[in-house]
Parts: C-alpha cells; sequence; structure tokens
C-alpha cells in the first residue's frame, strides 16, 4: 500500500496549488458564527479521531471504498456510502450549533 | 490492455509516481470544487448546498461507465481489478461512525488533507484526529479483531447479491443519479442561500440527463456480464493458439534496493 503515500502527498501538493491560485490559502478556523473557535478546533479532533478509526474498521474511506468500490459496484462499497449519509443526517441535528 | 499495472505497462516504481501524480489532481479537483472548507461539505447535511453529493455521484458514475464500457471494448479486464472484499458489519458499523465523523469534524480523510494544506486549523487538527484514531485502533486491534472479520461475503459486486446483470444495475444507478440531481436541486432551491448556489442551464442539464440515461440504457441492453464470461470461454478455448505466437508480458519490476514489497492491494 505504498502508493497511498504518494497519493496522499500528491493530494496535499494538488490542493495547496489549487489553494494558492485561487489566493484561498489563508490561516484561519472554518467554523459556524454560533461557535468559538476552541470549541470548533475540539469538535474537529473528536470527530477526525471518529473518522481515522472508522475509515480503518471499514477498510477505508469515502474516497476508498464510496468512490472507488462505488463504481466497481462492489456491494459493500454501496452499503457503506449509504451508512455515511445515515450516520451523518442522524448526528446533524444535534450539532446544528457548530455550523448554522 | 487494461489495467496498465497488471500487464506490465510500467513497473513498481512508477506506479508510485504515477500515483503521486493523481493525488495531485484529485487534491486540486477537491480544493476546486470548494471541498477545503467545513462548512462547503457540511452543507449537504442541512439540506443547504448538495455539492458533495453531486460531485460523488458523478465521480461514480463516470467511474462506473468507463468501466464497463471499457470492459464492453475489450480495452479492460474487470476480472484483474482488485475488488473490495465485503465484511458487511464493520463496513455498516464503520460508514455510521464515519457519518458522525463527518458532521462532528467537518470533513472526510482526504478533503481534511486539503483543507490542512490551504491554512485551515481546523482541517489540520481533524488530520492529526485521524492519525490518533487510527493508532487507537492498531492499539484495540486484538479486541475488535473478531467483528473486523465478521460478515465476510467475498469480493462480490452488487450484481452477485441482487442477481441481476451489471448492465441493468447500471441504467440504475444512472437513473439513481439523475433523479437525486432532481431531487436535491428542488430542495436546494427552497433551503439553500441563492447567491452560493451554481446555476446551470436547463438545456444542458436535460441533455446531460439524458445522455447518461442512453448509455445506461446501452449497458442494459448489451449485458457486459455476458461479454466477459464470452470473452473469457473464447479465451480459454485459444489459449494454447495464443501463448505460441504471443510472448508473456514483462513481469513488474521488482523494487530495486528499498526492498519494499506489495502486500495488499487495498484501497485507502
Amino acid at each position: 500500500m505504498a502508493w497511498l503515500v504518494f497519493l496522499t502527498l500528491g493530494a496535499g501538493l494538488g490542493g495547496l496549488f489549487s489553494a494558492f491560485i485561487s489566493n484561498r490559502v489563508k490561516g484561519e478556523v472554518i467554523r459556524g458564527p454560533n461557535i468559538g473557535v476552541s470549541a470548533r478546533l475540539w469538535f474537529a479532533l473528536f470527530g477526525g479521531i471518529l473518522s481515522g478509526f472508522a475509515a480503518r474498521l471499514a477498510r477505508g474511506c469515502t474516497s476508498g471504498q464510496a468512490l472507488t468500490g462505488a463504481s466497481e459496484l462492489a456491494f459493500g462499497s454501496w452499503v457503506f456510502m449509504f451508512c455515511i449519509f445515515a450516520g451523518a443526517y442522524a448526528t446533524a441535528y444535534f450539532l446544528r450549533k457548530e455550523w448554522l | 490492455m487494461g489495467p496498465l499495472y497488471k500487464f506490465g505497462w510500467f513497473d513498481f516504481a512508477y506506479s508510485l509516481q504515477l500515483a503521486g501524480l493523481i493525488g495531485v489532481l484529485f487534491g486540486f479537483l477537491l480544493e476546486r470544487a470548494g471541498f477545503g472548507n467545513a462548512r462547503k461539505l457540511v452543507a449537504i447535511f442541512y439540506l443547504k448546498d448538495f455539492a458533495v453529493l453531486k460531485v460523488m455521484f458523478t465521480a461514480i458514475v463516470v467511474c462506473m461507465l468507463g468501466l464497463l464500457f471499457f470492459s464492453v471494448f475489450g480495452w479492460m479486464d474487470l476480472s484483474k481489478i482488485y475488488l473490495l472484499p465485503t465484511y458487511i458489519w464493520p463496513q455498516i458499523v464503520g460508514g455510521f461512525v464515519l457519518g458522525m465523523g463527518f458532521v462532528i469534524g467537518g470533513y472526510c480523510p482526504t478533503t481534511s488533507v486539503v483543507s490542512a494544506v490551504s491554512g485551515k486549523l481546523d482541517g489540520l487538527i481533524f488530520v492529526v484526529g485521524m492519525i490518533l484514531g487510527s493508532i487507537v485502533f492498531a492499539e484495540f486491534f486484538p479486541l475488535i479483531e473478531q467483528f473486523y472479520s465478521s460478515g465476510s461475503m467475498g469480493a462480490v459486486r452488487l450484481s452477485d447479491v441482487l442477481k441481476i446483470n451489471s448492465g441493468l444495475i447500471a441504467l440504475l444507478v444512472c437513473l439513481m443519479a439523475v433523479g437525486a440531481y432532481w431531487l436535491v436541486e428542488k430542495v436546494e432551491n427552497k433551503l439553500g442561500d441563492p447567491e452560493t448556489l451554481p446555476v446551470g442551464s436547463r438545456k444542458a442539464k436535460a441533455w446531460a440527463a439524458a445522455i447518461l440515461v442512453a448509455l445506461g440504457l446501452v449497458l442494459a441492453v448489451v449485458n457486459p456480464d455476458r461479454i466477459a464470461a464470452k470473452k473469457t470461454s473464447a479465451a480459454v478455448k485459444e489459449k494454447p493458439k495464443i501463448e505460441a505466437v504471443r510472448k508473456a508480458p514483462p513481469k513488474p519490476a521488482e523494487p530495486a534496493s528499498s526492498g519494499a514489497v506489495i502486500i495488499e492491494d487495498e484501497g485507502c
């Protein structure tokens, strides 16, 4: 799986290039109008931990499973993709203070 | 002809360079789509902006149609492409938890990388969190090992489980995509912010939808599974002849001195 390292490094490079040419490189914290910076960062950390764990558990993330697997019509990847949306929509209401 | 790597078109080292290049394109396009910004991403979960769904579904449909048509034309041997095996329970739970992490943290794994490099501190913290989550997974692996391999169904496709051919599935996916685009635009127009939503011409959308459904219909009629099966049986019959004429394809070169070995083809 060494290619994953290069793919991720490439994604960072490509993202930086795109952000750079459209003047979007800027140190900031993306958050809704009703949440403080430190609270938002704690949420980001917690969400990251959940995502990292879940991606390992499911053997892939939105890219490796949902995009790649679903276009190959892999059964588990389609189930996985719908579960992402189910999990997110089920949680969204409780976090509306973070974003809206 | 394809997949190129499996047929020895380039070696291991070059495949890594290609992975880097594909990563650059992927990251570039994600950032372009606005996916380096958590508020743009989670807007889908508050029914305000469905860019995430549109981009995801379009990527899936384009790739699916490409794979199936290439296989029908004989340009791609689908049986040689790594197919993610299905472990239904960890995938259900993992998907659900990843979705929760998406709304709580504001990103999914690759978009957080793009966000972090463009200076978003929350994106960077999310990446740190992912590394921690991955470490937690590794540390507690003995406890979850049994669950991790539960519900194993092997490398199965939708066509195997639903017992209908891939062409028909492709048509259904195309119809689902068109239906989803139509539906979410209705919702967006009601709940979204008209200033940030893309407009687009009705005519172009109708054409795109028609082309998508037409391509799906072609696949449903042609039935790629039957063609692939025919090719395999023909290849088995003609095998001695082919081997006499064609030399074995060169094997991908061994990694030079690093000693790196591909253990598994697993995705991200």
